[in-house]
Parts: C-alpha cells; sequence; structure tokens
C-alpha cells in the first residue's frame, strides 16, 4: 500500500517531506541554541547535520523507489529533477542534438523519398527504361519504329510501352482552352507500370492500333475540374490540337506522372510502320517478366538491334547502335544520387560530432557529481541504481532532443523546396513511418553513445572507490584520456566535412569563372514544336513545310519591336545538348569495333553565331548557299579541334557521322569558339551543321534584343502566334537559363558548407568545454605552479599547448579520412581536386586556429588564477 | 569530536525499530534518542535515517502519522507496527546470535583449541 501511495501521490509526499524535514531542522536548531550556540550559528550546524536537505529528499526518493514502474517513474522524476537544476546543460543538449538529429532527418526524408523509396508501382524492380546507346557517353531514346521492333520481337517483357510529352491546348464542352501537358502513351504504358483506373477503364491493346478511333485517359485534376468527377468524365469527349478524343478512363487521383513524366491528358499514341527509322527521343518503358534480369533483357535487346539494322540501314547507319534497358529507378534519380549520398554523409558526421560533444559534456558533468555519487553509494545505493540514475539523466534529455528534432525535420521538410536544388521524385519526400523511426533510432543511438562513457565511469567504480570526504577522486586519468579522446573525434569528423565544403565552394566558384561561351545578356529564346499532323518534312502539296515555318517564323521575329536578330538551333548551352551525334574522321578513323567519338550536334541557321555571341575563329559561317542539295559541311568548336586534330588545321578535313558509312562526307568549314552545351563542367567540345541541310521539327528560336528581353518577349510571341495560334510558345531569357545552371551546385555548396559550419563550432565548443574543465578542476595544482614562479603567461601556454595534443591526433586522423573520402567527392568538383593539398592544409589551419582560439579564454583564465586562494580553496 | 563509529549495515533499522518500540516519535526525535541509547559510541548519520524510515515504511514495519507536538508544532510521527514488532523479535535474537557468535570466536584463545 505504501508503495503505491508512493507512486500516486507523489506531490503530497514531497510536500510532507518538505515539511517534516523542516521541522527536524527547527527542532535540531533549537536543541543547539538551548546549549548555548548562537541561533545562526545553530541552524548553520543543524543544516549541516543533516546534510543537505536535497541530498536527503534524494536519497528518500531512492529509498521509496517502487520497483519496477515506479522505479522508473522515481528514475524520470529524478532525471528530470537534475535536468531542471541544470538548465544550461540541458538546454545545450537538446539545442545541439535536436538541430543535428532533425537535420538527419530531415535529409533522410529526401534521401529515402529520392533514393531509397520505391518506386509507387507493383514489383517496381521490374521496370526498365529502353534507350538506344552507341557509346558509354551516349544515350538516346526510341522511335517508333524501334518500338514496333521490340513490341514484336521481345520474349522478355510482359508489357512494353512508349511515351512522348507535347504542350497541347485543350479543350472540353463549354470550357476555356487551356495549354495542358499532353502524354501520348501507348497501352503497354500502363500495363507496364501496373495502373489501375479511377473510373473507366485504361487504354486497351487495340487502342494502340492505327485504324483505332482516338481514345484519351485524363487525370483524376482534369476529371474534377472539367467534368466534376471521375465517372461523370468517362465517355465524354475532349479536343487536344483542335482533335476530338473520346475519354475512356480516369486515373487514380494523386497520379500525376507515369514514371516521373508529368501531364494531365495520356491520348492513346496510334503507331503504324513509319518510312524511316527516326526521328529518335521517345521514351520506352517495359515491365521485365518475372524471373528475367536486365542483363537477360539487354541480351534480348542487343539481338534485336542486329536483326533490324539491315531493315533501316538506309536511314539510320549506326550499325554500333543497341538497345538497353536501365532499371527505372536509376534513370529518374541519375546524377542526383552523388551530391545526395554526400549530403547524408555530411550530415551524418555532423550528427556524430554533435554526439561527441554532448558525450564530453556528460563525462565533465558526471566528474562533477563524483561527490554526490559516492555519496549515494556509500549509502547503499547499488551500482546498477547509480547507472540508472546518470544514464536515466541523459536519456531523457537526448529523447527531448529527438522530439525537438523530429519537429524541426518536419519544419525543414517544408522549406526543402527553398533550400534544395531541384530533385527528381520530389513528391516521394515525406516525414513518413520511415523517417520517424530513422529519427527514432538516430535519438536512442544518440542516447547510449551520449550515456556510454558516464555509465563506464560508473561501471568501473572509479565514484565508488572516491572518497565521499570531499578529497578528490584520483581517477581522472582514464577519464581525461576519453574525454580528449572524443574532443579529438569531433576534430577529425569536422575536417572532411569543412574541407568538402570549400572545395565544393571553390568548385563553385570556378564554375561562375567559367564562360559559357556565349553572351547571356539581352536575349531569350522560345521553345517550338511542329505537330506532325499540320507540318510536313518536305513539300507534299498539303501542309506547310517545317523548313518553311522557321523561315517566316525568324522573320516575324527579325521584324518585331527591340529585336536584334533572330536564329533557330536545335541545341541550346548551357545545358541542352540537343542530339549527341557520333562521328568518324577520315583522317583518322576508328578502328572496326571501337566506340566512335561524340559531340554535341546542333542544326542552326546561319546567323546563330552572331545572335548568341559564339566568335568565329578561323574559315566562315554557315551561308544561304548551305542548303540541302548542297555538299554537307560543319562547323567545329575549337576545344574540339584542339581534341581531334591537335596543332592541325582542321579546315577541310572531312568526317561521317551517325555511323553512317555510305553517307557522303561532311567538310568541316569553320571554327567557332567553345560554347557549354553539357553543363558548365563539360568540355566546350561541339559540332555544328546548318539547319536548312537537316531540318529539325523542334527547335529553340534564339533571339537577341537591344531593349530588356523581357519586354521584347511578349511583341515576338504575338508574331508567332500569327503563324499558328495552336502552337504553345513560352519565352525564357539566356541569363536565367544560365542562374539555373548555377543554382544547384550553388544550393549544394550552401547546405554542405553550413554542416561544415556547425560541425566548427561544435568542435571549437568541444575543446573549450574540455579546457574549462580542466582549469577549474586544476585550479590548485595551477596555483601551486603559479606558487613556484609560473608566469601567467606560461600558464596560459601551458592550457594552449594542452588543448592542442588534444587537437592534433583529431586533425591528423581527420586528413586521412578526407583522403580515403576523396573518391565520393570527385565527380561533383571542377576545377580543384579533391585532395587538393592547398584546401586541406588551409582547413587544418583554420580548425587548429578555431581550436587555439578556444583555448586562450580557458588559458587566460587560468593565468587569472591567485595562487594563494586557489590553494586554500580546497 | 573523536570519531564515531559507523553503523554496521542494517544496524540503522533495528536501533530505529527499538527506539520506536517504546514510544512513537518523529525524526528528529528518533535521532536523539539512538544518539542517547547508544551513549553516543554510534552516530547517526541524519541524512540517512528518513531514508531508513521511507524503506522501512514501504515494508510495513512502521507506519506514520501528523500529530502535534508539546509545543503545538505539526510533526510526523512513526509508529511501530505489529510486523515491525516481529521483525524487531527477530533481527534481536539474530543480533544476540551472531554477537554471541562473534564475541565466543574474539575469546578464543590458542589453548582452547
Amino acid at each position: 500500500m505504501e508503495r503505491l501511495r508512493a507512486v500516486l501521490f507523489r506531490g503530497r509526499r514531497r510536500h510532507e517531506l518538505d515539511e517534516e524535514l523542516r521541522f527536524h531542522l527547527d527542532r535540531d536548531a533549537e536543541a543547539r541554541v538551548r546549549r548555548g550556540i548562537p541561533p545562526a550559528e545553530a541552524r548553520r550546524e543543524a543544516a549541516l547535520a543533516l546534510g543537505g536537505v536535497d541530498q536527503v529528499k534524494e536519497l528518500v526518493d531512492d529509498a521509496s523507489g517502487v520497483r519496477p514502474l515506479a522505479d522508473l517513474l522515481a528514475d524520470l522524476r529524478f532525471g528530470a529533477r537534475a535536468l531542471r537544476r541544470n538548465p544550461g546543460l540541458t538546454a545545450t543538449i537538446i539545442v545541439v542534438l535536436g538541430l543535428a538529429i532533425g537535420a538527419t532527418t530531415a535529409v533522410f526524408a529526401v534521401v529515402n523519398g529520392v533514393l531509397l523509396s520505391q518506386l509507387p508501382y507493383p514489383h517496381p524492380d521490374r521496370l526498365v527504361r529502353i534507350f538506344n546507346q552507341n557509346s558509354p557517353d551516349n544515350r538516346w531514346g526510341l522511335s517508333v519504329a524501334d518500338y514496333l521492333a521490340i513490341r514484336d520481337q521481345q520474349r522478355v517483357f510482359d508489357a512494353v510501352g512508349l511515351l512522348r510529352t507535347a504542350n497541347m491546348a485543350l479543350t472540353t464542352p463549354g470550357g476555356e482552352p487551356e495549354q495542358v501537358l499532353a502524354g501520348r502513351v501507348t497501352p503497354g504504358v500502363m500495363s507496364a507500370l501496373g495502373l489501375r483506373p479511377a473510373a473507366g477503364r485504361l487504354l486497351a491493346k487495340d487502342d494502340e492500333s492505327p485504324a483505332a478511333a482516338p481514345v484519351a485517359v485524363v487525370s483524376h485534376h482534369v476529371a474534377e475540374t472539367r467534368f466534376g468527377g471521375a465517372t461523370a468524365a468517362v465517355n465524354q469527349s475532349i479536343m487536344l490540337d483542335g482533335l476530338s478524343y473520346a475519354v475512356v478512363g480516369v486515373l487514380p487521383a494523386g497520379v500525376t506522372d507515369l514514371m516521373g513524366i508529368e501531364a494531365a491528358v495520356w491520348p492513346a499514341m496510334r503507331v503504324s510502320t513509319p518510312p524511316r527509322r527516326g526521328p529518335f527521343g521517345l521514351a520506352g518503358i517495359a515491365r521485365l517478366r518475372e524471373g528475367v534480369s536486365v542483363d537477360d533483357a539487354a541480351r534480348d535487346l542487343a539481338g534485336i538491334s542486329e536483326r533490324i539494322f539491315p531493315v533501316w540501314q538506309s536511314s539510320f547507319p549506326d550499325r554500333s547502335a543497341r538497345f538497353v534497358p536501365m532499371n527505372l529507378r536509376e534513370s529518374l534519380v541519375g546524377g542526383t544520387a552523388r551530391p545526395l549520398r554526400l549530403l547524408a554523409a555530411a550530415v551524418l558526421l555532423v550528427l556524430l560530432v554533435a554526439i561527441a560533444n554532448i558525450a564530453t559534456l556528460a563525462l565533465v558533468r558526471i566528474s562533477a557529481r563524483e561527490h554526490e555519487l559516492a555519496t549515494r553509494a556509500r549509502l547503499g545505493a547499488s551500482r546498477l541504481r547509480l547507472l540508472r540514475l546518470v544514464v536515466t539523466e541523459n536519456l531523457l534529455a537526448v529523447l527531448l532532443a529527438g522530439v525537438a528534432g523530429l519537429g524541426l525535420a518536419a519544419a525543414a521538410l517544408r522549406l526543402a523546396g527553398a533550400l534544395l536544388p531541384r530533385l527528381p521524385r520530389v513528391g516521394e519526400v515525406a516525414l513518413d513511418g520511415r523517417a520517424v523511426a530513422f529519427a527514432a533510432l538516430a535519438t536512442v543511438v544518440a542516447a547510449l553513445l551520449v550515456s556510454m562513457a558516464p555509465a563506464a565511469a560508473v561501471l568501473q567504480g572509479r565514484l565508488l572507490a572516491s572518497r565521499v570526504d570531499g578529497r578528490r577522486a584520483s581517477a581522472g586519468r582514464r577519464a581525461n584520456a576519453v574525454r580528449s579522446a572524443l574532443v579529438a573525434a569531433e576534430f577529425m569528423l569536422a575536417l572532411p566535412l569543412l574541407a568538402t565544403a570549400a572545395l565544393l565552394g571553390r568548385s563553385f566558384l570556378n564554375l561562375q569563372q567559367v564562360s559559357p561561351g556565349f553572351d547571356p545578356s539581352h536575349a531569350f529564346t522560345i521553345a517550338v514544336s511542329l505537330p506532325e499532323a499540320r507540318y510536313a518534312d518536305s513539300a507534299d502539296g498539303g501542309r506547310p513545310t517545317t523548313a518553311d515555318f522557321w523561315q517566316r517564323a525568324l522573320q516575324r521575329a527579325r521584324e518585331a519591336p527591340g529585336v536584334v536578330s533572330a536564329a533557330l538551333t536545335t541545341s541550346l548551352p548551357p545545358n541542352n545538348g540537343g542530339d549527341v551525334n557520333n562521328f568518324n574522321l577520315l583522317d583518322h578513323p576508328v578502328p572496326p569495333g571501337g566506340n566512335e567519338p561524340v559531340a554535341p550536334w546542333s542544326g542552326v541557321s546561319t546567323d546563330y553565331f552572331e545572335t548568341l555571341g559564339v566568335p568565329l575563329l578561323d574559315g566562315r559561317l554557315f551561308t544561304a548557299s548551305d542548303t540541302a542539295n548542297g555538299t554537307p559541311v560543319a562547323i567545329v568548336s575549337r576545344a574540339w579541334a584542339a581534341r581531334h586534330f591537335p596543332g592541325r588545321t582542321v579546315l577541310g578535313q572531312e568526317f561521317v557521322s551517325g555511323g553512317c558509312t555510305t553517307c557522303p562526307p561532311t567538310v568541316i568549314v569553320g571554327v567557332v569558339g567553345d560554347v557549354k552545351y553539357l553543363g558548365l563542367a563539360g568540355s566546350g567540345e561541339g559540332m555544328y551543321a546548318p539547319a536548312a541541310q537537316e531540318v529539325p521539327r523542334s527547335a529553340q528560336l534564339v533571339i537577341r534584343t537591344a531593349t530588356p528581353p523581357a519586354s521584347a518577349m511578349g511583341p515576338v510571341i504575338t508574331a508567332l502566334r500569327s503563324l499558328d495560334p495552336a502552337l504553345p510558345l513560352a519565352g525564357r531569357t539566356l541569363d536565367d537559363r544560365l542562374r539555373t545552371e548555377l543554382s544547384a551546385p550553388g544550393r549544394w555548396t550552401i547546405l554542405l558548407g553550413a554542416f561544415a559550419a556547425v560541425a566548427l563550432a561544435l568542435a571549437a565548443l568541444g575543446i573549450f568545454g574540455l579546457m574549462s574543465y580542466l582549469v577549474r578542476r586544476q585550479r590548485r595544482e595551477i596555483g601551486v605552479r603559479m606558487a613556484l614562479g609560473a608566469e601567467p603567461a606560461a600558464v596560459a601556454r601551458m592550457i594552449v599547448r594542452r588543448g592542442m595534443r588534444c587537437v592534433a591526433p583529431g586533425l591528423a586522423g581527420g586528413v586521412l579520412l578526407m583522403l580515403l573520402a576523396a573518391r565520393w567527392t570527385e565527380s561533383l568538383l571542377y576545377g580543384v581536386a579533391p585532395r587538393d593539398p592547398a584546401t586541406i592544409v588551409a582547413v587544418t589551419a583554420v580548425l587548429l586556429a578555431s581550436a587555439v582560439a578556444a583555448c586562450l579564454l580557458p588559458g587566460a583564465r587560468a593565468a587569472r588564477i591567485r595562487p594563494a586562494e586557489a590553494i586554500a580553496s580546497e | 569530536m573523536p570519531d564515531a563509529a559507523d553503523l554496521l549495515p542494517g544496524t540503522l533499522e533495528l536501533l530505529v525499530l527499538k527506539a520506536l518500540s517504546l514510544t512513537p516519535m518523529h525524526g528528529w526525535g528518533i535521532a536523539q534518542r539512538i544518539d542517547q541509547l547508544s551513549g553516543e559510541v554510534f552516530r547517526v548519520q541524519q541524512g540517512s535515517l528518513y531514508p531508513a524510515l521511507q524503506r522501512m515504511l514501504r515494508r510495513g514495519w512502521v507506519r506514520s502519522e501528523w500529530r502535534v507536538t508539546e509545543h503545538n508544532r505539526r510533526a510526523r510521527y512513526y509508529l511501530i507496527t505489529a510486523a515491525g514488532r516481529r521483525q524487531l523479535e527477530a533481527e534481536t535474537v539474530n543480533w544476540e546470535r551472531t554477537s554471541a557468535a562473534v564475541n565466543g570466536i574474539l575469546r578464543v584463545r590458542l589453548a582452547d583449541l
């Protein structure tokens, strides 16, 4: 009964105990007064005899400890009290670990959503994208001819599909026309993904036959907004670019993309055998049959590539090209994986530094409590009990930090859009069960690591061995070693973080210095895609030709107010390589079976170079006489010339492109400045062919203006609309494109820099805390030294030296870690080596300097110790 | 002050039970009584008295109630329970046996062996 009361009426008991002890002290003091002791002195003696009201209260609490639930409650209560008594330490633990756990959890949620989590389709590991590939660096999409061959000949897939998106004008009965993304798909895309309709049906096998009636599946959002609901939309009709489609079904709510490609409506793609193999660039997807590996599929696809080559040789002469399968998730995540992994590693390092930091604090604190714990041990508390006392207190604080961290992670994820670069699959990022579980795990690990050192101190019995009478325990040596090791570890972990941030920063600065090869000011671009339904590749009497449209579009653009010049290109710097083409130089051809070299390949109009501000260095630019009937000509960039014809002139050199062995060779007629098409870190190699010799269907208009480009955009778009009101058109300045290209490395750098700064601050705080503690603890010893004639300056130097002895091995370890981790960062850096000695030296110096600075204050405090006071105080 | 002997483990409870078996007392009174009874040979660490009382409450050897002292102040009095008396008896017997045995050993001379 007493136990239960102890648990249930804790508050009342606490109150009663207060009163009881007050009564005791009063009586004791009165008794002493009666013996002739002055009242004030009597009260002091009474308190001394009782031995500290708080101590007694704790001991009574321990004694009432009601196992096991109540013991836990008691522990927690005790822990809470210990935390309240030491708000500074508590706040430090919660802030430092809370921030670290929060950041780690947020990054985990992102990594989990982007890299780890499964795609939202059944058996997602069996989904593959299919590409064409003719060298490890050159991969491109499928054509309709490719799709038909794969669909009819494959033996490894359950389903194969083809997808291509386009901007289309969507009209519904009684609704406003609206530009939407439309994804033309074959039925195989939906069956490969294993989707189920929210209403109606998905596309069926027959929907892709050339004779089928035009049908479409719409997104749940379109069904809601246009027809008032999923069921209501079925069997309605919609107009896309002026053609009517019957809505046969609606996708489930929340499905806004198929395999990462977004669209609002999904009209069925009707496929018939085309006259030539191209054009390429369509997304191929397939579901592997159960038990079939990606390698099996690769072999099957390679066989198909071989078989169809003779059929299409005249329109596609590249024998080396193969269909290759690639895991869908890999193809979606692509280049983001590396920087994300680096970020994850960085945030884990920060967490470890934070844990080491708090563990040091916990150790310092346990040492400060040796006396109290020894008293408890003497009064009968078992080691287990002491262990629980010590550990509960830390656990409680770390637990609070974990909760704070979880809240922080939730807030950080809401800001993730602003903090992080654009990521694929970012819709999957959420603080879900796995993220919460991760936070819990991080908290538990942190709690264990933080409690380990104090627990070890108790278990080794050092505290029990120390005397109650207030003399200092002599067990400090081992504890000091642990503390020093923890601080060293902080520096060891902080160094690679700081160095990597510095390298990324330098790489970013280098990127900013890179000349993109063109003049981005006063220019904008408009992407135009001409639908086959309305534009013919060559004059057929009915439809206008693509060449015709481009010519008139350029003419209209030039006439618009503020426009200086206008040009056409199939690729656009800094990040749109257009077609990356393979070629073979007649001067030194690739041996049979070897991989042909590749380079970004642009079809451009005659005034492209002037419009973009690319200088002509040698030879000539394209002219109006470079027509489809003339000799095939090309212009190359300086970097291309330097790579393939070092020290020689390239003018007049000849090559065949696209793997063609029977085509007439192309002659190089000019050399222009380097333009970055494959990112600013790319090489600047490039090849240009006249757009007139190979007229594109999709291209970018580049327009240079005299006035600010934003103001010239509107009139140009209006002028183009007058040519074809149904074309979806949107302009974007070149400045904006360039800024976007720099924003991702900029953001990675800022994020990593922030983590590194935190690690640096924590490490400095760690050494500061340790040295302050040592100075406090060795006051007497320092006093003796000074009494024996040590100069204050020498004492301060001694403290700093001692700090350095602790930091130095950490820094050495950190450099080693940095050297080992270099290959992680290599592919993310531009213009600076991952083991750049100057950076490593500079970062080591910064850490060393901050460590010295952190030791100066405790050093100064040591120097101010007055020998007489220090010696007398003990 | 000459060092007073530390209590043997477990002895404090025995002394408290003995003191309470004479009359109900409050904590300070118990401390005084033990000092007095033991002729100041033992010094009760006052700080350890209250945890000991708490343990004994838990074991049901004593119970407590709030009473008014002769000086008209509220104080918590401890009373020995029936279980406490049994415990006192058992411990007393136990103690006597132990001390007799220890005394016997201490008095042994070589000639007796």
